[in-house]
């Protein structure tokens, strides 16, 4: 039986409150907090208004995140996500100014995102020999060199019908509506990954997936699937990066896949697979948002953001294993 | 016949044959289409543009070998070359092997710290380095401050890349320092108890650890020598293109990775050879070198490059398949 922390599929009994807020879970609202809290005596600036306001730019990523823990979980990596929605909002864009109306615009954008995941999983799941990393590499500069096709020698396109797409930036009083888009798709991830067999054959799958498969799992179809998913994400991302942006150009997108793995992982997801809970990742992408928005308001460099969000990285994934590497230490020398 | 048959068997089931094979027809339909392909010219600019990949494959054979992953080594090639080329634009140091050796220098000291957090703080390779990857860079950013060093600003170094006195008046000086690290690379993990033991981590850590080797040591000198070679490759690049930006190099581990996989190194670790990765990044090299050589066009080249590298993975999966399948015959007979 899964215990209800969940982490992994384990046996171990449940032990009242110490546990939750010992888990990582716990650690990382502490770590919002403070981190909310450090951005407020830095600047006066930073209130829920302004930071409401910055949030759209860094949402879409959010979008990402969510199938990227299914695929983490299932021990594979997607390094195609950023390419994806590179490819969907340039399409997009290219189809909003051929005159399409806006409603198929839309449909385009995720239908092409789908499209790319499905062949990400069509590849990997035809030939299991190849290791995803390598397999998403390759499509990720293909999707990104189609891109640059469509794009033409200019490299880049803007919007000409740019309001019909400035209505899906919109506010409800302070609230983008896309935050709200966020929560709600975000508790749908938690709930399949946590209550319903999908998920837990998620887990059963990135714990050993040869085991699962003598299971009765078709280990193969759940695979398609999330990566399929993970391309549909990719698509909505495009269309609300769209709707902040106005255009899209050849670079679109860059880095994103790294951006949203770092949050998935540091919010206690495994690349090994297997572990993790959607309510960390969600915790920890939020944090690294509230981060940047605040460092960004007084006026830190972009690149020191950088600096500070591999150092905390390496310490989030690094402090667990010495603590448990020195109450192991302890253990054997108290056994003395 | 015996031993003639257990040859030809060794040579048909051998993936770098294969891959020498695809390269050798690949250069033939190239030279047909562009009779400029296969000059001492092309090819030697070929080689030297490509330098960076070829040498940091190297490295990256290595940290695969071992099952590892090192995605900071852009990052380190960048900060060694933007601060190599700093230093040349205030006239600190004008020598170009000091140069040289202090972008090597850099190069080790980013590859101990990964090497460090990887075996000492037990965080999965991939993770560990794509946290020093966001740290590299960003130090390389603060350090130029936004500016780059021009071809102006970099003297007599970027006549090492223009001359050949280290490979006697013939070959390129940076296609010289890529020829000795291959063969020190080929000599090191073939016929040395340091190579072998590559071998043995990557094939199985627990065999290895209880047969007395440190684990830890050979993963913590694997990451080291990734460093070193990323420092080489960074302070070449700048030679090469004459100019250091603290973005240059970016997304180049990528390509590293796939020259590595394209000559068959395996990334669950164990397998692989310098020779199958001196024909991977050689594959990578001649696409580069080709694709603008037979009329493509210039904004159609990623695509065609993501295609071919998808098509020759796909290519070795299937050999691979046929190979085991005709195997299995073999021991049904």
């Amino acid at each position: 039986m899964a215990g209800k922390s969940g982490r992994t599929i384990s046996a171990a009994p449940e032990k009242a409150w110490k546990t939750t807020i010992f888990s990582w879970e716990g650690i990382m609202v502490c770590i919002f907090l403070a981190v909310n809290i450090l951005c407020m005596c830095l600047s006066p600036n930073y209130q829920l208004k302004n930071v409401l306001r910055e949030m759209p730019k860094y949402l879409a990523e959010i979008f990402l995140m969510f199938p990227m823990v299914y695929i983490l979980i299932l021990g594979d990596i997607d390094l195609t996500v950023g390419a994806t929605v590179c490819l969907a909002a340039s399409l997009g864009c290219l189809a909003s100014n051929a005159g399409l109306p806006m409603i198929l615009v839309l449909v385009l954008m995720l239908v092409v995102g789908t499209v790319c995941g499905f062949v990400n999983g069509l590849v990997l799941t035809k030939f299991t020999e190849l290791p995803p990393m390598i397999v998403t590499l390759a499509t990720q500069i293909i999707f990104r060199g189609i891109a640059e096709i469509a794009l033409g020698s200019g490299g880049s396109v803007s919007l000409a019908d740019y309001k019909s797409f400035k209505v899906l930036a919109g506010k409800v009083g302070i609230v983008p509506y896309i935050f709200f888009l966020v929560i709600i798709i975000g508790i749908i991830f938690a709930v399949v990954l946590a209550k319903t067999t999908f998920g837990r054959k998620l887990y059963a799958i990135g714990s050993n997936s040869v085991a699962a498969e003598y299971a009765g799992i078709h280990v193969q179809k759940i695979r398609l699937i999330v990566f399929t998913i993970t391309g549909l994400m990719a698509g909505l991302g495009a269309i609300f990066l769209t709707s902040v942006l106005y255009g899209a150009n050849t670079t679109t997108g860059q880095g994103f896949e790294l951006d949203v793995i770092a949050m998935a992982v540091f919010g206690g997801v495994s690349t090994a697979g297997g572990k993790g809970k959607m309510a960390g990742a969600m915790i920890s992408a939020f944090t690294i948002v509230c981060l940047r928005i605040g460092l960004g308001l007084v006026n830190v460099n972009a690149q020191v953001i950088l600096i500070i969000l591999g150092v905390l990285l390496i310490l989030a994934v690094m402090l667990p294993n010495i603590v448990t590497m020195v109450k192991n230490q302890k253990k054997t020398a108290a056994r003395r | 016949m015996k031993e003639k048959n257990g040859f030809l068997k060794k040579l048909s089931g051998s993936r770098e044959l294969g891959l020498a094979a695809i390269l050798i027809v690949l250069c033939i339909g190239i030279q047909i289409k562009s009779p400029s392909f296969l000059t001492p010219t092309s090819i030697s600019d070929m080689l030297k543009n490509n330098a960076v990949t070829m040498i940091m494959a190297l490295g990256m054979f290595e940290v695969l070998l071992i099952g590892g992953m090192d995605i900071s080594i852009a990052s380190t090639a960048g900060l060694a070359g933007m601060s190599v080329g700093l230093l040349l634009k205030y006239g600190i140091i004008s020598n170009t092997f000091l140069g040289i050796l202090l972008g090597i220098l850099i190069g080790i000291v980013c590859g101990v710290c990964v090497g460090l957090v990887i075996s000492k703080g037990k965080v999965l390779p991939i993770i560990a380095s794509m946290g020093f990857m966001y740290i590299f860079r960003g130090f390389a950013y603060v350090l130029s401050g936004g500016q780059w060093a021009s071809a102006a600003d970099l003297g007599t170094f970027k006549d090492f890349a223009l001359t050949s006195y280290l490979g006697f008046g013939v070959i390129n000086n940076v296609i010289m320092i890529v020829i000795v690290c291959y063969i020190i690379f080929f000599v090191v993990t073939k016929w040395t108890v340091a190579g072998r033991k590559v071998y043995a981590v990557g094939s199985n850590v627990e065999a290895a650890s209880v047969s007395g080797i440190n684990s830890d040591r050979v993963k913590l000198v694997v990451y080291t020598v990734m460093g070193m070679l990323s420092g080489l490759a960074g302070v070449l690049s700048v030679s090469v293109y004459g100019s250091a930006q603290p973005n240059m190099l970016y997304g180049q581990e990528m390509d590293v990775i796939a020259a590595c996989v394209i000559g068959g190194v395996s990334m669950n670790g164990g397998r692989g050879s310098v020779v199958g990765v001196f024909l991977g990044a050689l594959t990578m090299a001649v696409i580069n070198k080709a694709l603008p050589l037979v009329g493509i066009d210039s904004i159609a080249q990623n695509t065609v490059q993501g295609v071919i590298i998808l098509a020759v993975i796909v290519l070795n999966v299937l050999t691979q398949r046929a190979t085991d399948r005709k195997n299995l015959k073999g021991r049904e007979m």
